[in-house]
């Protein structure tokens, strides 16, 4: 049953963007900042191209930000059936199978996880405690999510190559429950050398496997070894140095493939860390460094740089027992906070934001959050319109419309990060909050 | 250029040991050199050269001044003046010790030669646009605001830092702001811009710099410092009759600069540095003059008539091109031309009327050369020359835009070009969109294309194609606009950015036109001497289109401190929340042991009514416990939920 379901939500998902592909939409997604920024765009991936035929060096100029093999992947694109259209929708079909499974796999760890600790739960949060019967429908329900996401559904229209690095991405976190170290590192590897980013994602990575190790000596969840353990030590040195090495062979093949040039690092990784190109996006750094003193712009680049990875450290502390949900939230933070970030990274995070649907409950402002995403929706357009064509308003519009959408995402994701904690600490002490003289209490954070 | 690199092997065979291997880099040289003149470097040439070696250097009286004043009568009442001021030195720029004793080469001007290892320059400081189609070539043509571009000997090993240096002590020479000529509006010309002197040898193609400021703007403060380089300033000569005043209210006027390596003789034995002086005014005679009329006098055109020439000068001359009056016709002038030549240039014939005017003043006559047309309406009608260029920006809004460029080629034969286009960075041009079309038909192109490096390195593009016979072909590509740092905008920000004049090269096989002299000698009287070369000549051209100006969108100026406030806000509720969560944990509290500050006031305006204070009425503490979420960060909600 719900596999007839999961088809369906795919095959409706697939026809709905092969339709749209033939309309006007993709030409106009293809303009739009929110969409694709410098590093995704898909017409300087073209540009690439008619630079290498002309035998000029693609990195010598500053309009490709994509990285050697990714170019020199997305030029097979040309030779899948109905060519780049049908490379992207080729992609997006991976895409929904590796989310499928992902949910899959994460319904089962799920249950998995809740048996082991079942023991600890209070006897009052009996109605917390999942059955497998509530989670079944988890991979349908993400494709259905996945197939009318109007951020994944713009991103392909648009054919912005974040797809690509998103289903690596998604590659990655599949493996990544499955425990399968060796593909999930590379992978991992991949989606660094992509978009730098995932970089931090390798600290959940190595959680996970140090993890999953234990349980396997153990037969048991509870571990009795610190997180600072010897064994711990070696697996997460195992882990990273498997991750560097994928890391490393990458840098050197596309450093052989451009016959010994290191240009790409500068256009690559110097562009998204150093921040030269202020093209108006959905995130937080293109006003703020248009607008920025001269002589403070290094200092507030490593800050804001550094705000996108900090928060590795506390999640870490926090949700080291549950390296996946910490994997999520550093996967929602980074999309918020990276330099360039588009509606495709808000594909990524929303397709699988329903792998936490029952921690759903205890969302304090989903409808405030909600609207704010579909007034900037469907503002940002007109607002850019209104400043660059009819130039009727200002820059400083757009700009209120990004930062309103950069402040509903982190509400989303302190709201989610709440959530979380709240049913956890539900989980283990009961649903019902009494105080000694029977009346309600309350639960704060101190 | 082929045909250079044709010449250049072929020459070699015939003197592998010759000692000057010098012939002319451009493909003029069928017009400018024979073969003759190769064959004769020989052991005679030798021997002349270790004569030279042991000769005491000394360049004193061993330049040679000239005057020369052209003046064309164009379409539609206006007058174009070309002053023209050359000084050929036989030294050679190449040795060392040439620098060191100066006659009427400029001291300051040769020191600065000299110190940054220069062996060609070219400055031109415009303003107004020529206009091809009605006003025919000028004798240099020039973009309108600064271009300076320069080859350095193939001995200066940093060229960039020679450049650097270079553009700054021209700009103090002559009180421009070619200083701002840094990376970021400077290339290295390709294909373009090949030396125009002899050179010795094959030159490194990275020797050569480009440099254009198309809002360069042009005044009196940059003619003084310039004329101030004239042997007789602008005390005695034909440099008297410059008028600040007068130049400055013309539609075109550019000053030039060109300091080129030359052969000394015909036999090409020896070298010499050839300095030119130009002065290029268009004047609207017709709305000058009060009664609207188009005839005109030197006193007309430049306030004054001529009274002295400048007694260093081994030449003074005045020219006025009659091509157009054909069987004297429409116009007739005074008083009568010394002597009128009549050459043939090509297929093309050219008359000029000539006056000496040392020789006239001698009589004892101040000149006062004058043009009057025998109907008022019947003017000079404008023949389109035979290559000429529009060029123009596309699109709308502040996002993309493109560049067309219109080449009209209006010679019944195929004609091969070379264009040269340089862009700034912040117009991210997209290579990929370059189409060369005739007619909607992709015409195949050769290309050179350096892509733009931001804040570094501008764009360059080159082509070289062929314009097809009387059609006009289009080049056009597209561009992103950029979205600067607010402090990268000028402070008038909304006015837009210029971006430079597109260059288009070639040699064409008709002096239609046509006013440069040969390759050979820059003075303009050279034209009346016939050369073997002459009967099947090229002639080297080089157009400039026009200047453009893109508007980039601007951010608002006004709110950096407000920007960056609220940035932070947002990036502090995501730092706060995170921290809130992540450090602290939840715990169960009895909402009435631990009062928030609007209750503990409420039990003190009861305890102040002298009633007793409330202690636990169901309905207060829940409220109460609402109102205390402001000062307890978070307080859970979810309670209701169940």
């Amino acid at each position: 049953m719900a596999a007839i379901g999961a088809y369906l939500s795919g095959i409706l998902g697939l026809a709905l963007r092969i339709l749209l592909m033939q309309t006007s939409f993709p030409k106009w997604l293809q303009t739009r900042n929110e969409v694709v920024t410098p590093v995704t765009a898909w017409d300087r991936v073209e540009e690439g191209f008619s630079l290498q035929k002309e035998f000029v060096s693609p990195y010598s100029g500053d309009l490709l930000h994509e990285t050697p093999l990714a170019l020199r992947f997305l030029k097979t694109a040309y030779y899948v059936p109905f060519g780049v259209k049908g490379f992207f929708i080729m992609i997006d079909f991976f895409t929904m199978m590796l989310l499928y499974k992902i949910a899959a796999l994460f319904k089962d760890s799920l249950i998995r996880e809740q048996n082991i600790e079942k023991k600890k739960y209070s006897s009052k949060a009996e109605k917390l405690v999942l059955t497998p019967e509530e989670v079944s429908f988890l991979p349908t329900l993400i494709l259905t999510v996945h197939a009318v996401n109007p951020f994944s559904i713009m991103t392909l229209l648009a054919m912005s190559t974040a797809s690509l690095s998103n289903l690596v991405t998604l590659a990655a976190l599949y493996y990544f429950l499955k425990g399968n170290q060796l593909m999930c590192t590379l992978f991992l590897a991949v989606s660094t050398y992509q978009t730098f980013y995932p970089v931090i994602f390798i600290v959940p990575a190595a959680l996970q496997f140090y993890l999953l190790k234990e349980k396997e000596v153990n037969y048991k969840y509870e571990s009795s070894k610190s997180y600072w353990s010897k064994e711990a030590i070696t697996s997460y040195l195992q882990t990273v140095g498997l991750f560097l090495f994928f890391v490393t062979f990458l840098l050197g093949i596309s450093y052989l493939y451009l016959e010994g040039s290191l240009d790409f690092i500068y256009s690559t990784y110097g562009f998204v860390l150093t921040v030269p190109d202020l093209t108006p996006n959905v995130g937080v750094f293109w006003y703020f460094f248009t607008e920025m003193f001269d002589h403070f712009r290094t200092f507030f680049v490593c800050v804001f740089q550094l705000n996108a990875v900090i928060y590795t450290v506390p999640l870490t502390v926090k949700l080291a027992k549950t390296p996946f949900f910490l994997l999520y939230i550093l996967l929602f933070l980074t999309s918020i906070f990276k330099s360039y970030p588009s509606y495709a990274d808000a594909a990524l995070y929303t397709s699988l934001l329903p792998l936490w649907r029952h921690t759903f409950s205890y969302f304090r402002n989903s409808l405030f959050v909600g609207g704010m995403y579909i007034c900037c929706m469907v503002l940002a357009p007109i607002l850019y319109h209104l400043w660059i064509f009819a130039g009727s308003a200002n820059a400083n519009f757009y700009f209120a419309i990004t930062l309103t959408y950069s402040t509903a995402q982190i509400f989303l994701v302190t709201d989610l990060l709440f959530a979380y904690l709240r049913r956890d600490y539900d989980l283990y002490n009961g649903t019902e909050h009494k105080n000694v003289d029977g009346t309600k209490a309350a639960i704060v954070l101190e | 250029m082929n045909n250079t690199g044709k010449w250049n092997s072929l020459y070699r065979v015939i003197t592998p040991s010759s000692h000057f291997r010098k012939l002319f880099r451009d493909s003029l040289l069928n017009e400018s050199f024979t073969m003759a003149a190769y064959c004769c470097m020989n052991v005679k040439s030798f021997l002349l050269s270790l004569i030279l070696l042991f000769t005491p250097s000394s360049a004193v009286g061993r330049d040679e001044f000239t005057e020369e004043l052209m003046i064309k009568p164009l379409s539609g009442g206006f007058v174009y003046s070309h002053f023209q001021f050359t000084t050929k030195w036989n030294a050679s720029i190449h040795d060392s010790k040439t620098f060191t004793h100066f006659h009427l080469f400029p001291k300051s001007l040769g020191e600065v030669l000299k110190q940054y290892g220069v062996q060609e320059l070219h400055l031109s400081q415009t303003q107004g646009l020529w206009r091809h189609k009605l006003w025919g070539y000028p004798v240099h043509d020039a973009p309108p605001g600064a271009e300076l571009w320069v080859w350095f000997k193939p001995s200066v090993k940093d060229v960039n830092s020679a450049w650097t240096d270079l553009v700054n002590a021209v700009s103090g020479l002559f009180c421009s702001s070619l200083n701002f000529l840094d990376s970021k509006s400077t290339v290295i010309p390709r294909r373009n811009f090949q030396p125009l002197g002899v050179t010795s040898g094959p030159v490194p193609r990275y020797s050569v710099r480009y440099g254009a400021l198309p809002k360069e703007i042009v005044c009196t403060e940059n003619l003084t410092p310039w004329k101030k380089l004239l042997p007789c300033d602008s005390k005695a000569g034909l440099s008297t009759l410059f008028n600040a005043f007068l130049f400055h209210d013309a539609n075109y006027h550019s000053l030039g600069l060109h300091i080129r390596p030359v052969c000394a003789d015909e036999s090409c034995t020896e070298e010499a540095i050839e300095l030119t002086q130009s002065l290029s005014v268009v004047t609207d005679v017709i709305s000058t003059s009060l009664i609207g009329s188009p005839n005109w006098q030197l006193k007309s055109l430049f306030g004054n008539h001529l009274a002295s020439y400048c007694p260093l000068a081994t030449k003074s001359l005045i020219m006025v091109d009659i091509t157009s009056n054909k069987n004297d016709t429409l116009f007739k002038l005074t008083p009568e031309p010394s002597i009128t030549h009549t050459v043939f240039r090509g297929q093309q014939e050219h008359s000029y009327a000539t006056y000496d005017v040392r020789s006239m003043l001698q009589s004892g006559r101040a000149i006062n050369v004058g043009l009057t047309y025998s109907n008022n309406q019947k003017l000079i009608e404008a023949t389109p020359p035979p290559i000429h260029a529009h060029r123009f920006i596309t699109g709308h809004g502040l996002e993309d835009g493109g560049v067309s460029c219109l080449i009209s080629n209006t010679m019944p034969t195929n004609q091969t070009i070379s264009y040269m286009d340089v862009l700034p960075w912040f117009t991210r041009v997209k290579f990929s969109s370059l189409q060369v079309t005739n007619n909607g038909v992709n015409v195949p192109y050769k290309t050179f294309y350096l892509p733009a490096k931001d804040r570094v390195r501008p764009h360059q593009l080159e082509l070289t194609f062929t314009l097809w016979a009387k059609s006009v072909t289009k080049v056009h590509f597209t561009f992103t606009r950029a979205f600067l740092k607010w402090t990268e905008y000028p402070p008038d920000a909304h006015h837009g950015f210029h971006i430079g004049a597109a260059s288009i090269t070639a040699n064409i096989p008709s002096s239609l036109e046509y006013t440069a002299p040969g390759q050979t000698s820059s003075q303009l009287s050279s034209i009346f001497t016939k050369k073997p070369s002459d009967d099947n000549p090229r002639f080297f051209l080089r157009i400039h289109t026009e200047t453009l100006l893109v508007s980039l969108p601007t951010p608002d100026f006004s709110m950096p401190y407000n920007v960056i406030c609220l940035t932070c806000t947002v990036v502090a509720i995501a730092f706060g929340s995170i921290h809130n969560l992540t450090t602290r944990r939840f715990i169960q509290l009895d909402p009435l042991k631990k009062k928030g500050l609007l209750s503990k006031l409420k039990a003190l305006v009861a305890k102040l009514r002298g009633g007793q204070p409330e202690t636990k009425p169901t309905s207060e503490t829940q409220q109460d416990s609402v109102s205390d979420k402001k000062t307890e960060d978070l307080v859970d909600e979810g309670e209701e939920r169940s």
